[in-house]
């Protein structure tokens, strides 16, 4: 038997160490089990998550574990009696989270050791690489390539054999191959689980990608905020550079490619391709005007290409099956599956992969379970800062590059962010708009001072400031960035602006107009009062209101100080008559 | 070099492929407006200013990072394109903190650039100083002893502790380079064989024949009256005003080739219809020369006269017979003129009888306080009720007693009568100075006001009547200070000058950056008073009419020229932002929002880089990296606090510093400066 810890981020967050810790610590010497550790498997709304195998078989996938439970693990594993630990076993409903995607970028997650490249071996692993080294020209694995389909997953969605071959097609002695593993969207976290769970298929996908273009030194732009990645990269590098998978004459093949890491500080604009390879440079991280485009003049003004870590880690896959198997899932132009990153105010948020093809739908409900707390659906954020959001009468959308991009939204790297009826769509493109005017590097005047403005717009109208004329400005503003912007940042920053005005104008309208806020999230356009009826005079209201602002004679309706309420809503979850009344 | 051809606004042009579009525009006459490109630097790309549309392109394109490709089709000036540019120029603007030009300037209605004669009278350069001046007013010497100046009410020194006494620095300059061996004098340009009739010789007539006779015009000038100089000869009085010094400065211009016909009055020794046919175009600037009347009982007496009237008198060599007492009805400067010149030609006592408080006197302060000095004395909140009169002739006048009520439209409090309370005054005169009216005759064909003035449109002064200009008191809002209708002929002059050449006669309204600026902003500055300038005592003033004042002396007028604080942009007449934010128009107040404060930088001991005028356009960061190869300077933050500082901020890369001055001269507007 052994027992495997999802160690991934997230299962830590959640507490994953302490239950590996409580574990080792009852475990003695000739345990009948192993102790082990995976990395994430995907299910946010589930960890930390505990597998016990029987050799290569999963008796049982124990869930929402906490160090408590410790004892009952390690007497089941002991005994081999799995019903005692029936309780946190994930329910059948739960399992259909993962029986219902197509893993092919996350194939591996959640269930090898990250840091073992005999598990990566035994899943096949590097089996890509030395038939493209051995039975491949390069040009044949840009062939496949194109076959099938695959784009890039990091938001443009542009061809990747494409890219590729542009930069073998460049003549230089010295070509270089980037990862962009600066996953910048706040709402994804794809990459950051394939990297720490898998980090041998991404040093395989950027091989095959080397070989392809004819690169000689392969760089890795991670964010520092990603220091379990860097750590299990570092390993994998190390690995590989021992079992000659890296380095000269690769499995006697006589291709030599070497790797490396570069650890970002983590600007949202060094996602954008030509910035990043400023920031490799050394220097400030700022985009630079194309063309020339990266494969003719990129990182050391070298012929360069750059994919995003999903993209890598579909190619190992798309070389061991063939590019036809790839293109067979997917849309007539969106080929394959895409990874998202499920989160917001959905049941189950997590990873999800699925073939492309699938709807709006699918995802939120199919697989997510749907709104928490029985709330109603509002809309989708689709691609982060620089997606937009997309309304209910939208979900049946299908996931494919154009049909997305006809929303207003964006496929981007995908994030998912799930919102109900009680999240204001103007406050959540303050929120995004918030963040890439924070991010702009500051070099365009349409970036810097467009976004700027649009923020300061966004903040005067969820105050009640609002003016007549400010919907029109912001749109003004929108078209100018977007056409005048010099990089993608400042050209998608305006997306949730627009789909929000194009899909919830009645909010916008509603907080100019009436200084009201329709899904009473601003607090600066609430009122709090106290329904008399209702109020049984309890005092607790009164306790809790860390403004003093409630007063009242016990078992006597209280009442509420407009002008001394801070509108925090301590009333509200203090009340258990129902008798606040937020308006 | 391979060629290649592009089309660009519809002209073929030939350029060397790899150049890029903005370099073949500029090569053939189109500039591309550019912040942030520099030949001699590596693409940048920032501004997007130089956005351009291509045929078969969705997207705009920046014209200095795209390479020509043979047969391309762009337009720089396509509805698009000019909507791109606005907006990006808007968006730069409402980050852009600073003063084009000095808030003096700004609301002096002439918009004289005072900075600058200013800064010549600190430097000795009084000629220097009187060029600068004449480019707007051609009557310095006059203009500085009267006028108002609302240049010194907007003066930043004020921020400090007080303004600077600009006015006298004005007649200071001008009465030194009268007194020189050669005065200063501009060169008219060629004859243009155009020939302009002037209808009124006063500050506007003067000031518009001074221009278009520059302009090479010929101009003739009529006046009704036996000199030349309007009411600055025959209204303004002596000892504010000597008219030998006006004399001069209309000699001056009779010099340069005006021609001056005086004692001449339209309507009656020559006909309007003479003068239009005998010229080009016709600008009337006839004044606003009739007293409104104080309209109360016994206003016809025998005894009872305007204030012009009477000040014209006066200025005539005339001395009226005014009796022992006077009463001046009004609380303007005319009412002060009145009254003072009342005592000096002999009246015992005099009164002025305003209805509001010395506070709400529309009167400068200064000459209220030397009418009391002068023995004026003043019946503030009172009103004339009735002008009581025996035999026809006044004897007394009854004054309503009033008091302050609720403030009207002006925002003054409106003077309401106190109900049965009056008072009465034995007099033997009643000047009446509460207001001027133009009564134009001989120009009947020119459409008039509801209240009489001639009907002059805004920038171009065009009457209803082809070719007729008018500018002045006599039009529109009638009468109002000096400098105000000097600014108006200066108009006048400008659109009659185009008109003659057959130009566009309607100049927009410039558009200047402007910053606010708080007493607390300038608390550095050293404090330094105002000059004060030595007058003549009371008792000599009241029986004769020699100037109240002395003049400056040297040393004075040099010292505060000095307080100048220079608000004005040393880099106004260069700064290319400026030039493109008034090819159109355009309107950054819609964005306004946070600003980059105008913190000023001075760790590189003789640059001094001000944060609010700089558009980071980072052509000072690549120049001293990529063309001086020094690196000091750098970008310091994100978004829109994006600052530029010598690079991390450290103080060792500033040592390197060698003062090259490469970054002060790629600078497209004036947020570096030398300092030497």
């Amino acid at each position: 038997m052994r027992i495997v810890i999802g160690e991934g981020s997230c299962g830590i967050a959640a507490g994953a160490s302490k239950v590996h810790k409580a574990i080792e610590a009852l475990m003695t010497e000739n345990e009948p089990f192993e102790l082990g550790s995976t990395g994430c498997i995907g299910m946010c709304f589930l960890e930390p998550i505990v597998d016990l195998y029987d050799g290569k078989t999963l008796l049982r996938r124990l869930v929402k574990v906490s160090a408590d439970d410790a004892a009952n693990i390690v007497e089941a594993a002991r005994s081999g009696d799995v019903s005692k630990v029936d309780s946190i076993t994930i329910s059948a409903e739960d399992e259909e989270f993962l029986s219902r995607q197509t893993r092919i970028a996350l194939r591996h997650c959640g269930l090898i050791d990250p840091v073992s490249l005999d598990d990566y071996r035994e899943a096949d692993g590097y089996q890509a690489l030395e038939k493209a080294l051995k039975t491949m020209t390069p040009e044949q694995v840009i062939e496949e390539i194109k076959v099938s389909g695959l784009a890039g997953r990091g938001g443009a969605g542009f061809p990747t054999w494409f890219k590729w071959n542009a930069a073998r097609q460049s003549v230089s002695e010295t070509k270089y191959l980037i990862c962009n593993a600066d996953e910048g969207d706040p709402g994804a976290f794809m990459d950051r689980a394939v990297i720490e769970s898998d980090p041998h298929s991404l040093i395989e996908g950027m091989l095959i990608g080397a070989y392809a273009i004819g690169a000689c030194e392969m760089i890795v732009y991670v964010r520092a905020e990603y220091p379990l990645a860097i750590t299990n990269l570092e390993i994998a590098i190390a690995q590989a550079k021992k079992a000659n998978l890296l380095g000269e004459n690769i499995l006697g093949t006589g291709f030599s490619c070497d790797m490396r890491i570069k650890a970002g500080a983590g600007a949202f604009v060094c996602g954008e391709e030509t910035a990043l390879i400023e920031s490799l440079e050394g220097k400030r991280g700022m985009p630079r005007l194309k063309p020339p485009f990266p494969a003719q003049k990129g990182y050391m003004d070298e012929p360069s290409n750059i994919n995003n870590v999903e993209t890598f880690a579909n190619v190992a896959w798309i070389i061991n099956n063939g590019g036809e198997a790839f293109a067979a899932m997917g849309t007539e132009n969106s080929k394959g599956t895409k990874v998202f990153a499920l989160t917001g105010k959905i049941r189950k948020g997590g990873l999800v992969e699925i073939p492309m093809g699938k709807t709006l739908r699918d995802v939120i409900y199919g697989i997510g379970g749907g709104i928490r707390d029985d709330k109603e659906f509002k809309a989708v954020q689709m691609g982060g800062p620089s997606g937009g959001c997309i309304p209910k009468e939208l979900l049946d959308t299908v996931i494919d590059y154009k049909a997305l991009a006809a929303t207003g939204a964006i496929m981007g790297s995908g994030g998912m962010v799930v919102m109900d009826e009680s999240t204001c769509m103007v406050g959540m493109a303050k929120f995004f708009l918030d963040f890439t005017a924070l991010e702009s590097c500051g070099k365009c005047v349409h970036c810097r001072i467009g976004t700027a403005r649009m923020q300061e717009i966004l903040t005067r109208i969820v105050k009640g400031e609002g003016k007549e004329g400010d919907i029109e400005l912001l749109e003004e503003l929108c078209e100018a960035v977007k056409d005048g912007a010099l990089c993608g940042l400042g050209q998608t920053a305006p997306n949730p602006v627009l789909t929000t005005i194009r899909y919830f104008r009645n909010e916008y309208e509603a907080h100019i107009k009436e200084k009201k806020c329709p899904a009473k999230e601003c607090v600066d356009l609430l009122t709090y009062s106290i329904d008399a009826d209702k109020c049984k005079g309890c005092t607790l209201c009164a306790k809790k209101c860390p403004a003093k602002a409630i007063s009242g004679e016990v078992k006597q309706a209280h009442v509420i100080d407009s002008d001394v309420c801070i509108r925090c809503g301590q009333c509200v979850s203090s009340c258990r008559f129902g008798a606040i009344v937020v308006e | 070099m391979e060629q290649i051809r592009i089309t660009v606004n519809g002209r073929e042009m030939v350029g060397e492929k790899g150049e890029t579009v903005l370099n073949i525009a500029a090569r053939n006459g189109i500039e591309i407006p550019n912040l942030c490109y520099n030949g001699k630097l590596k693409l940048y790309g920032a501004c997007g200013l130089c956005l351009v549309e291509a045929e078969n392109s969705p997207k705009l394109m920046r014209a200095c990072a795209t390479v020509a490709q043979d047969g391309m089709v762009l337009s720089t000036n396509t509805p698009r394109v000019k909507k791109a540019r606005k907006i990006a120029l808007e968006l730069i603007m409402s980050d852009h903190s600073g003063d084009c030009v000095a808030p003096c300037s700004l609301n002096c209605p002439a918009h004289t650039d005072i900075q600058g004669y200013l800064k010549a009278i600190a430097n000795g350069d009084d000629k220097e100083a009187v060029k600068i001046i004449k480019e707007k007013i051609p009557i310095p010497a006059s203009i500085g002893r009267v006028c108002p100046h609302p240049c010194e009410s907007n003066c930043r020194r004020r921020l400090v502790e007080e303004p600077l006494s600009v006015a006298y620095l004005k007649a200071f300059a001008a009465d030194n380079d009268l007194a020189s061996d050669a005065p200063y004098t501009a060169a008219p340009e060629e004859a243009s064989g155009k020939k302009v009739a002037v209808i009124g010789g006063g500050p506007a007539g003067l000031t518009a024949a001074y221009y278009l006779c520059l302009s090479g015009h010929a101009v003739t000038v009529y006046e009704a009256m036996p000199e030349m100089g309007g009411m600055l000869r025959y209204g303004i009085p002596e000892y504010r005003l000597p008219k030998a010094v006006l004399a001069k400065e209309v000699a001056a211009i009779e010099k340069l080739g005006v021609e001056m016909k005086n004692n001449v009055k339209v309507g009656k020794d020559i006909s309007f219809e003479e003068i239009k046919n005998g010229a080009d175009a016709v600008l009337v600037t006839i004044g606003a020369w009739k007293g409104s009347s104080i309209g109360c009982v016994g206003e016809d007496l025998e005894g009872v006269l305007s204030g012009i009237d009477f000040l014209r008198e006066v200025n005539m060599g005339n001395r009226p017979e005014i009796g022992k007492n006077v009463t001046v009805v009004g609380g303007g400067n005319t009412a002060m003129d009145a009254c003072r010149t009342a005592i000096r030609c002999g009246a015992e006592n005099v009164y002025v009888i305003y209805r509001r408080t010395r506070a709400e006197a529309p009167a400068e302060d200064i000459e209220i306080e030397e009418a009391i000095e002068e023995g004026v004395e003043f019946l503030f909140l009172t009103n004339p009720a009735e002008i009581i009169g025996e035999n026809g002739k006044v004897s007394s006048i009854k004054l309503q007693v009033m008091q302050l009520g609720e403030p009207d439209a002006s925002g003054r409090r409106k003077p309401v009568p106190v109900e049965g309370e009056f008072r009465t005054l034995d007099v033997d005169t009643v000047i009446s100075a509460i207001g001027q009216k133009c009564a134009p005759s001989g120009l009947e064909e020119i459409e008039l006001t509801r209240w009489g003035t001639i009907v002059a449109a805004k920038s171009t002064c065009l009457t209803n009547v082809e070719g007729v200009f008018a500018a002045g008191d006599a039009t529109n809002n009638g009468a109002s200070i000096a400098i105000d209708a000097i600014a108006e002929a200066n108009e006048a002059a400008r659109a009659i000058n185009a008109y003659l050449l057959g130009m566009p006669m309607d100049f927009p309204e410039p558009y200047y950056s402007k910053k606010d600026v708080t007493a607390e902003m300038l608390a550095d500055r050293e404090k330094k008073a105002r000059a004060v300038m030595s007058v003549k005592s009371p008792e000599y003033r009241r029986n004769n009419f020699d100037e109240v004042l002395n003049g400056f002396t040297e040393e004075q007028a040099r010292e505060e020229a000095k307080r100048c604080l220079e608000c004005g942009c040393h880099d106004f007449k260069e700064c290319k932002l400026i030039r493109y934010a008034n090819d159109e128009p355009i309107a950054p107040e819609r964005l306004s929002g946070a600003i980059h404060e105008s913190f000023k930088e001075t760790r590189l001991v003789t640059i001094e880089r001000d944060q609010g005028k700089c558009i980071l356009c980072n052509l000072c960061v690549r120049t001293c990296k990529e063309d001086v190869g020094a690196s000091i300077l750098g970008l310091v933050g994100r978004g829109f606090k994006t600052v530029i500082k010598p690079e991390f901020e450290g103080t060792d890369k500033i040592e390197i510093c060698k003062t090259c001055g490469k970054c002060v001269e790629v600078c497209p507007t004036g947020a570096l400066k030398l300092l030497k």
